[in-house]
């Protein structure tokens, strides 16, 4: 069997079992210190994407859905779901109030709601306490978050009130007052301290269903990617034109744009420390290179070439780069896919921050920035090492000599 | 009839330093018959190593041409001379430099692994030549297990690993012991004989000169014949 001395020498450079402990010790050394940078790389993407998955679901589900159609009428009862690609069409009606309680306000987003509208998909991304949204006589039935109770100090059965701003077409203030019937809490502080459900019928008498009402669209997963045919399958079952329409991404412009740039940055973060990264591993190398001078030039003296030296070298150090990410990856993934116990545990000790985050985000392994990221570590490592390994180029054999 | 395998051609050699040169070999002409066994001598720093250096092709000339069985070494590019010094070359340090993370057999299969031969072959050969300089039941051990002459045997089987045209040895016996000398001298010259290859040494030492079929003085930067 023939064996090219590259691939031999490669095997001597990594094999333990030939190797002093000091060789042992800077291999395992090199992959731990690779790993470890890959570790929080991992941990941060799972939570970056977990958190923003979560909190999109958060937003579509219980706040405005994927599509929002302005249309005052009823259409969810003219929408079949048989074969279509929509999962729930729900007659919201939305706008905006302070609440009061004896103790203190709040500015809120009241949406009325129908008492089917928390179907299997919504009623998973909340805890309920209390019973069903229904008018009661003249009073309203309003469900608040378990945030927004605890800032105004009431609980189910008490009483609020609501001071509904008008908006150009309602020229007149008027306070409302309603009955706490339920509690939820959606995990996400920032959407939980704003929204307020109330029933629709109470909700539709407030604000005027010409300018507040909408159908709100929940599609299946393999419709996500073209909301514009659902609208045009909706405009079908509707048989009257054209329909007005917003995306869930334009409807929350800000909150998509924000996420969009956060992913960003984060992602300019990790090419940082994937430099530094590759910076390290470069540095592997010449060590690598410093200790093998003798030897190197030995090698050459027998005749090696300058590029079967280098590919060994490099393969050597590309491995230990690969084995180092594969374990940094690997403790990623299993410390990420408890991230969100660890969390919500850490949350419960008292750090204030983490109750701005959402905890309980579902774990959100996407390979392909995963993929993405070892794939750059590789190419930067590959290129920076080529400058380590470019010293293998000017070890002359007589150095060898000269060391003698 | 006997041919040239290594010829100098009014060969010079300067090393530049800054505004300065130093003239170490001065058109030089020299040649070496297949088979032979030819010493230069001198006095330290006189430029011996770098007329091995220069004949072995680790270092070219800065003037004139060294030809190998008649083909222009300086011709030749950096791969090219790697593989011929890999074919053609077989080197004997003073230090017997070997590789200290190899067994001796390792040691010396390395330029067979460097030519491509097949592993079956490259080990069986090298345990050919390690028993026949009595390191058969030293095959696996460690350089840092093994005495300075023991060593040096090791370099030797390795410079004769892949059957070299030339044998080029510098001071082989410079830091062993005298009777260790005696050994590896009589071993150098056995093998050398017995492979019938051609050999080119360095040494200070006339007694294991005037071994060799010629001698050669090195002196004022050019070759003078002693015998």
């Amino acid at each position: 069997m023939k064996i090219p001395f590259s691939l031999f020498l490669v095997g001597r450079l990594l094999s333990v079992r030939f190797q002093s402990r000091y060789d042992r010790m800077r291999l395992l050394r090199s992959a731990l210190l690779i790993s470890l940078v890959m570790i929080p790389l991992v941990l941060a993407l799972i939570f970056m994407d977990g958190m923003m998955d979560g909190i999109t679901e958060k937003y579509i589900t219980l706040q405005d859905g994927h599509i929002q159609i302005e249309f005052p009428e009823r259409l969810d009862e003219r929408i079949h779901f048989s074969d279509s690609s929509i999962l729930s069409a729900d007659y919201v009606v939305s706008g905006f109030g302070i609440v009061y309680s004896r103790e203190a306000t709040a500015e809120v987003r009241i949406k009325g709601i129908g008492e089917d509208y928390f179907n299997e998909r919504r009623s998973s991304q909340l805890s309920f306490q209390g019973s069903a949204l229904q008018k009661e006589g003249a009073v309203a039935s309003v469900m608040l978050s378990t945030t927004v109770a605890s800032q105004l100090g009431v609980q189910i059965g008490d009483r609020v009130a609501f001071m509904i701003v008008p908006d150009s077409s309602s020229a007149v203030v008027r306070p409302v007052l309603a009955n706490v019937k339920a509690l939820y809490d959606s995990g996400y502080h920032e959407l939980d301290s704003s929204l307020v459900f109330m029933d629709i019928e109470s909700a539709l008498r407030y604000f005027p269903k010409e300018k507040n009402a909408r159908t709100e669209i929940l599609v299946h997963e393999g419709a996500l990617s073209d909301l514009a045919s659902v609208v045009t399958q909706i405009e079908s079952f509707n048989g009257s034109g054209t329909l007005s329409y917003a995306t869930w991404d334009e409807f929350n412009g800000t909150v998509y744009r924000n996420f969009v740039t956060s992913r960003q940055v984060i992602l300019l973060v990790f090419l940082m420390i994937l430099l530094v990264a590759g910076v390290y591993v470069a540095s592997i190398a010449q060590e690598l290179i410093q200790d093998s001078i003798q030897s190197i030039a030995l090698y050459k003296t027998m005749g090696a070439t300058t590029i079967s030296l280098f590919l060994a070298f490099f393969t050597a150090v590309m491995t230990v780069t690969l084995l180092g990410m594969t374990v940094g990856v690997g403790i990623g993934l299993g410390i990420g896919s408890q991230l969100a116990v660890v969390l919500s545990w850490l949350a419960k000790t008292g750090l204030p921050g983490l109750q701005y985050y959402l905890l309980d985000f579902p774990v959100v392994i996407s390979w392909r920035p995963i993929l993405t990221i070892c794939a750059t570590m590789l190419v930067i490592c590959s290129v920076t090492v080529q400058f380590s390994l470019h010293r293998i180029r000017k070890i002359s054999p007589l150095e060898l000599l000269q060391q003698d | 009839m006997t041919d040239t395998l290594l010829q100098f051609r009014t060969v010079t050699k300067r090393f530049i330093s800054g505004d300065s040169s130093l003239i170490i070999l001065e058109g030089i002409d020299f040649g070496l018959e297949e088979g032979s066994s030819v010493a230069i001598t001198g006095k330290s720093g006189c430029g011996k190593s770098t007329f091995l250096n220069i004949a072995g092709a680790l270092d070219r000339p800065s003037e004139g041409s060294v030809l190998f069985k008649g083909k222009d070494l300086g011709g030749m590019g950096d791969r090219e001379l790697s593989r011929f010094r890999n074919r053609h070359v077989g080197f004997v340090f003073q230090s017997h430099i070997l590789l200290e993370d190899f067994s001796a057999l390792e040691n010396v299969c390395v330029p067979a692994m460097i030519r491509g031969a097949m592993r079956k072959e490259v080990t069986a050969r090298a345990t050919e030549l390690l028993d026949r300089v009595g390191l058969a039941q030293r095959l696996h051990h460690k350089p840092g297990k093994l005495s300075g002459g023991e060593r040096q045997r090791v370099a030797i089987c390795r410079a004769l690993m892949n059957s070299p045209d030339l044998i080029i040895a510098d001071e082989p016996t410079g830091s062993l012991d005298e009777d260790s000398s005696d050994a590896i001298e009589n071993l150098l010259f056995d093998l050398v004989k017995e492979e019938g290859r051609t050999l080119l040494m360095v040494t200070h030492d006339m007694e294991l000169a005037s071994r060799c079929s010629t001698v050669y003085l090195l002196h004022n930067r050019s070759l003078q014949g002693i015998s």
